[in-house]
């Protein structure tokens, strides 16, 4: 696909648990970040599961409060004339500002609408972020973050950057777990990713993150990447799981000879689960598989980075969080509910899935 | 220097016709009674995507700056009760995948975008940057209370064409180089601007922000 690997020079995160390690922590543990909370706010609705970052509250303010967790995210981050012709950002999200949106609607103050469009909100950040013009800006749901680093890979292998940050970032509103309620997967029961059960349900999280692409530094890289879009049906995948075959089988030859493990999407939908689990299982048999999303929520559009990030920290330590909130039986056997050794492995596979049946995954390993 | 060739170019300029007269009028190029269920950006992009026909293994890319506004407009008045299916019909790329769903077309590389002064140029060097063949389109759709607010789009269009690296049959060449000057200013290029040029057959040449001039070449009469 490329001429050579990508490497991820460094990377940060931050989730209803708080940055990448306190996050880490929390899921080795079996923690979930997953509290109740009514679904339009302050106006009441039923409880339902979400992971708010720490300290934020669920209500949209002009400008919007989380411009702050943003800040203190990119003060970890290198520095250096992000948004310039050879240094480029690359921004995705499902959500962008679109909780303005319900707030303007809801409080009726123009002021939210500054940041409601997807173009007013990434102009709006890389101003308060000092980024310059060369800002690109992704939106496909909750694959959205893979796009981001597919096409950052792709300026680095032409030589048309020297680093790119990709930069995700998805924070929940009534808007967008209204619409989740509504769909009737996020109700009362906490997510129990890739476990057999009776009745699906998911959790939502807020969560932002960033990467740091380049050609020769790092020492992580993504040597396979992939999408892939069923264009099936706009909430349910192709019943033979095809799609999620299509979309791994190009990093499964990536990863030919590694010793993988599995991070897979596993929001706690069950025919979703079913399918992608059954298709890790079919290609890789008896390499563990995990979700994070019963600890993390959904983080939707940032999910890919955000799981990248804490991918990085997992190897690093040498043990990957299992399938918190989860318990056996499992759809497949390879479903891992408890922290995986990593000693074993040289490689990990990330998925990520999106409405209109679209599939991402990459390939992440030590340079 | 990276050249592409554009062919099956396909514009529809709706300007201010409604969502009902945009249903009347291109109802034949759907299944009957398939517009029923389409947004009036979904109807226009999808007549257009006829035309171009992606494949499973196009490069799919998609440029709007404000994408479903009424159904975003819909699903916004339809709380506390929140309607499902016009959450997920709000949701971007819905108007692409609408068409892509009713035709059961897979596609391999879907890439989504939503830039607004600079979206044009990357959405080009998106396409440009991609595997193989490409299938660039755009559209916007007009609003109706969110653009009293300046929060939607003032008018109504879709286009479509291909970018491949055949010459045949080109109706355009498009190549993204290096500035000719040293220092580089970047030139903004709204959708809405190019959609214009796009129907004129205006030549367009501008410095994208990430440094290379685009330049779009009209080839044929």
């Amino acid at each position: 696909m490329f001429t050579r690997p990508i490497r991820v020079a460094a990377c940060q995160a931050v989730t209803g648990f708080g940055p990448v390690e306190a996050t880490l922590d929390g899921l080795l543990a079996g923690r979930t970040a997953l509290r109740p909370h009514p679904v339009l706010g302050t106006d009441g609705g039923d409880a339902v599961p979400l992971a708010l970052l720490p300290g934020r509250a669920y209500a949209d303010t002009a400008p919007p409060a989380w411009i702050a967790d943003l800040r203190a995210l990119v003060a970890t981050l290198p520095s250096g004339d992000w948004g310039t012709a050879r240094r480029p950002v690359i921004v995705t999200s499902s959500n962008f500002g679109v909780g303005s949106m319900y707030a303007y609607r809801r409080f009726g103050d123009a002021a939210h609408l500054a940041y409601g469009t997807p173009a007013a909100c990434v102009d709006w950040i890389a101003r308060e972020l000092g980024w310059g013009p060369n800002v690109t800006t992704f939106s496909h749901a909750c694959v959205s973050a893979h796009l981001g680093l597919l096409h950052a890979s792709r300026l680095l292998d032409a030589g048309l950057a020297d680093a790119v940050l990709a930069f995700s970032f998805d924070f929940l509103s009534p808007f967008v777990v209204g619409g989740f309620h509504a769909l009737k997967i996020l109700n009362a029961h906490l997510p129990a990713p890739y476990a057999a059960r009776d009745t699906g349900s998911i959790g939502l999280g807020d969560g932002a993150a960033w990467a740091v692409l380049t050609r020769d530094e790092g020492d992580f890289a993504l040597s396979g990447q992939a999408l892939y879009n069923e264009m099936h049906h706009f909430t349910a995948n192709e019943p033979s799981g095809s799609g999620f075959a299509a979309c791994l089988q190009t990093v499964h030859a990536a990863a030919r000879g590694r010793r993988v493990w599995l991070k897979g999407h596993g929001t706690g939908t069950l025919e979703a689960g079913r399918l992608e689990s059954q298709a890790f299982a079919s290609l890789w048999p008896d390499a563990p598989l995990v979700s994070w999303k019963g600890g993390l929520g959904h983080t939707l559009g940032s999910c890919g980075l955000v799981e990248l990030a804490l991918a990085i920290a997992a190897i690093r330590r040498g043990r990957a969080p299992g399938t918190v909130g989860a318990a056996a039986p499992g759809f497949t056997a390879e479903v891992a509910f408890e922290p995986l050794d990593l000693s074993a492995h040289d490689a990990v596979v990330c998925a990520s899935n999106a409405f209109g049946g679209a599939h991402a995954a990459f390939l992440l390993s030590h340079a | 220097m990276l050249e592409r060739y554009v062919t099956a170019l396909s514009t529809d300029d709706a300007g201010v016709e409604t969502p009902a007269e945009t249903r009347e009028r291109l109802r034949d190029h759907f299944a009957r009674g398939a517009t029923r269920r389409m947004t009036q950006l979904g109807m226009l992009l999808g007549a257009r995507l006829r035309t171009t026909a992606p494949t499973a293994d196009d490069t799919l890319v998609y440029l709007s700056a404000y994408a479903e506004t009424r159904a975003l407009e819909g699903y916004l008045e339809s709380f506390p009760t929140a309607s499902p299916t016009l959450f997920q019909t709000s949701i971007h790329p819905s108007a692409v995948q609408q068409f892509m769903i009713g035709q059961h077309q897979p596609a391999r590389q879907f890439f989504p975008l939503a830039g607004r002064d600079h979206g044009v140029a990357q959405a080009l060097t998106v396409a440009l940057l991609g595997d193989g063949p490409a299938v660039v389109c755009g559209g916007e759709e007009r609003g109706t209370w969110l653009l009293e607010q300046n929060a939607a789009s003032d008018r109504t269009f879709a286009f479509s064409f291909r970018l491949g690296v055949d010459p045949a049959g080109a109706v355009a060449r498009v190549t993204l180089s290096p500035s000719p000057t040293d220092g580089y200013a970047p030139e903004a290029c709204p959708l809405p601007d190019f959609f214009d040029a796009l129907v004129a057959r205006r030549q367009l040449a501008w410095n994208t922000p990430a440094g290379p001039r685009l330049v779009w070449q009209w080839l044929a009469p």
